[in-house]
């Protein structure tokens, strides 16, 4: 008789099929994985089994006790219903389908180009947006985007860039250009903020932070630390981009702390020192790897960050981040496989 | 000094980015009767593809990786110099950019100086790049290996341009075509046609090298 | 996703009372659990009530918490004069609710 085998996907989103021990060695090989590149405790027997009973599980959708329920951050959720689903409806409308027919406890409200720098140009409008969506809407309400640093290089920005001058190994010129890049990132955000902050946001988000390296991390930091300094009672939701932060410049530096090369449950720690309330990390897809593999690797990174934290984790579940499969239409079984993980064997405070 | 320790002594030449130890570990090699081929991949080489891992998982950053590219460069220009021809570089030529409509050139920019950086000859288009500049510049430069970014899933749709482009130009037999980029999957690649969906820096140099022994 | 995520393993916002714990993570930086306890205390309500969208459904009604539905109770408060109560309720500042007394002129 042939050995039972379990339904599951790759990191792509592909069908498999596993025996039990082929998802058990996955899910260690995942696990070491973790254990080796942050240099984290590893999940214990318990905790393993308990990945496996969830992958394992039958059905299509499996869910956590209500009482263990947790709150969602949805960032870019304001784009999604119009840009992504081509419903022509405004943003203040979306809001109030997160809030009503979707079930979401909070939502951003953010322009389709999602970047601070854009930002920065129509804030007022985007402001006046948020004011309406505001008054409308009872859950919390935020503006979201990107720092994006790498949109302020030329020609589309006033630096010069530094990915094309590294390979050139004109490396002073390029450490200069992200620290250049750096300011003008923050100047746009805190404009950005003070628009938002006053028609009276619940709180700003800076989303996909680290995306451009060291530097894109150290301007959200900045940023935050003087949103909270001249707002003291504007929240800042810091969600990252990439599991370790990548060293572009290799020197910068957050209260005594290189930031490059740090991972997950080191980031928080900065971003608490800055004044976040809520940091949501990421932990990579693998898509050549399988859900077991992916899902024990992210519980042993976001567990560690938990326990690092003293500032609610919003872990940042969504298309290639924290288990879930690179491609447009997320699998259920996948999704909220991957959430119950999270928040059974990691306590998670949010999604 | 043995075979073995000249050849971990190029290694480490790269990985702390040491001239001297470079030039030494080149001299040993003339000493020592090793292949310059053997010493330039299995020592220098060696060191480059342990530093692309260190990058890969956030133990050294890009500035470092640059710095050891010089060291590797030297080593190559010295061992081309001894060969009397371009031969270390002249199987590997690669065009690479980020596609039409996307400015995210980050990846790109790192995949271009790990590339570089193990010898082979990198034409960088930059970002924004139509599907048209990629086929001209393969047959401008004779390249044989096409890698494409792309960071969003509406630019994708650039890189199965790129591979339709190839086969109307009648080039996509001299290539191997190598995708890359956040949303970008093996699925995805297996789609539209593409050799290789590349996860990384590390993994795109090591489809290239064991391309080129084939 | 987000209907995944709500289904999985979400408090559902306004269904329950996910959106006041939420506001404690946010402005005080409440970990979940000493978030939704801080709420079930300040609403006088077991931590399965606080969590349980057919009690709360009622309860939002009653006390003027806003809902996700506006059909039967279109007389429902909803939207910034839920957000009054709540800040009242919560003993917490909502910035929406501040901008609006200030340009209402309300004191």
């Amino acid at each position: 008789m042939s050995e039972k085998k379990y339904f599951t996907r790759m990191g792509d989103g592909s069908i498999i099929y596993m025996t039990a021990e082929e998802i058990w060695e996955d899910m260690r090989d995942g696990m070491d994985d973790a254990v080796d590149r942050g240099k984290i405790p590893p999940l214990s027997e318990e905790e393993l089994q308990k990945i496996f009973d969830i992958v394992t599980m039958p059905g299509g959708v499996v869910g956590v006790n209500p009482m263990d329920a947790v709150v969602t951050t949805s960032d870019s959720g304001s784009d999604k219903i119009p840009t992504k689903c081509g419903i022509p409806i405004s943003r203040d409308a979306t809001a109030m389908i997160h809030e009503r027919v979707l079930g979401c406890d909070s939502v951003d409200i953010g322009n389709p180009d999602y970047n601070y720098k854009t930002a920065k140009g129509i804030a007022k409008r985007e402001a006046a947006m948020l004011r309406l969506a505001l008054d409308k809407t009872t859950i919390p309400l935020y503006y979201g985007a990107m720092p994006n640093l790498g949109f302020y290089t030329k020609p589309d920005g006033p630096v010069d860039n530094w990915a094309e001058l590294l390979p050139q190994g004109k490396i002073k010129e390029a450490l200069a250009a992200q620290e250049e890049a750096v300011k003008h990132s923050v100047n746009d955000i805190l404009f950005v903020a003070k628009q938002t902050y006053e028609v009276g946001a619940d709180a700003i988000e800076l989303d996909t932070s680290g995306a451009a390296g060291d530097a894109d991390f150290l301007a959200t930091l900045q940023a935050c630390e003087k949103i909270t300094k001249t707002y003291p009672d504007m929240p800042v939701i810091i969600g990252m981009s990439g599991e370790f932060i990548l060293g572009m410049h290799g020197r910068l530096e957050y209260d005594g702390q290189r930031l490059a090369g740090l991972y997950p449950h080191k980031q928080v720690k900065l971003a608490e020192k800055a004044g976040a309330s809520i940091f949501g990390p990421v932990v990579n897809t693998n898509c050549s790897k399988s859900f077991p593999w992916n899902i024990a690797r992210v519980c042993t990174f976001i567990k560690a960050t938990v326990e690092a934290s003293n500032i609610p984790i919003h872990a940042d579940v969504g298309m290639g981040v924290c288990g879930i499969p690179m491609c447009e239409n997320v699998p259920a079984d996948v999704v909220t496989r991957a959430d119950k993980c999270l928040i059974e064997i990691c306590r998670l405070d949010g999604l | 000094m043995t075979r073995e320790e000249a050849l971990k002594l190029a290694f480490d030449s790269v990985v702390e980015c040491d001239e001297d130890m470079a030039r030494k570990a080149l001299a040993a090699g003339d000493d020592l009767g090793i292949a310059p081929l053997k010493l330039l991949t299995e020592g220098f080489g060696a060191g480059i593809k342990h530093l692309g891992d260190l990058f890969g998982r956030g133990e050294i950053f890009l500035p470092e990786l640059i710095f050891s590219t010089e060291i590797m460069q030297l080593a190559a220009a010295a061992i081309e110099e001894k060969l009397g021809d371009t031969s270390t570089n002249a199987k590997g030529k690669m065009v690479i950019g980020t596609v039409e409509g996307d400015v995210h050139d980050i990846g790109k920019g790192i995949v271009a100086a790990l590339v570089k950086s193990n010898g082979i000859e990198v034409f960088d288009l930059g970002r924004e790049v139509p599907a048209d500049v990629f086929i001209e510049k393969v047959k401008e430069t004779g390249a044989n290996f096409v890698g494409s970014s792309a960071l969003l899933t509406s630019t994708m749709t650039v890189q199965k341009e790129i591979e339709k482009k190839l086969q109307e130009a009648g080039l996509r037999d001299q290539v191997k075509t190598m995708i890359g980029g956040a949303p970008v999957t093996k699925r995805w690649a297996d789609r539209i046609g593409a050799d290789r969906y590349c996860e990384d820096a590390s993994d795109t140099v090591e489809y290239i090298l064991a391309q080129l022994e084939n | 996703m987000e209907a995944a995520h709500s289904v999985a393993s979400s408090m559902g916002g306004v269904r329950t009372t996910g959106d006041m714990v939420m506001r404690l993570q946010l402005s005080k930086k409440m970990r979940i659990d000493e978030a939704k306890r801080y709420v079930a205390d300040k609403l006088g309500l077991t931590l399965e009530e606080i969590c349980d969208v057919v009690t709360m459904s009622e309860i939002r009604e009653e006390r003027g918490f806003g809902l996700g539905h506006q059909e039967p109770c279109t007389e429902s408060t909803m939207g910034m004069e839920a957000k009054f109560r709540i800040a009242e309720a919560l003993d917490i500042r909502i910035n929406s609710v501040e901008r609006f007394k200030r340009h209402a002129g309300i004191k």
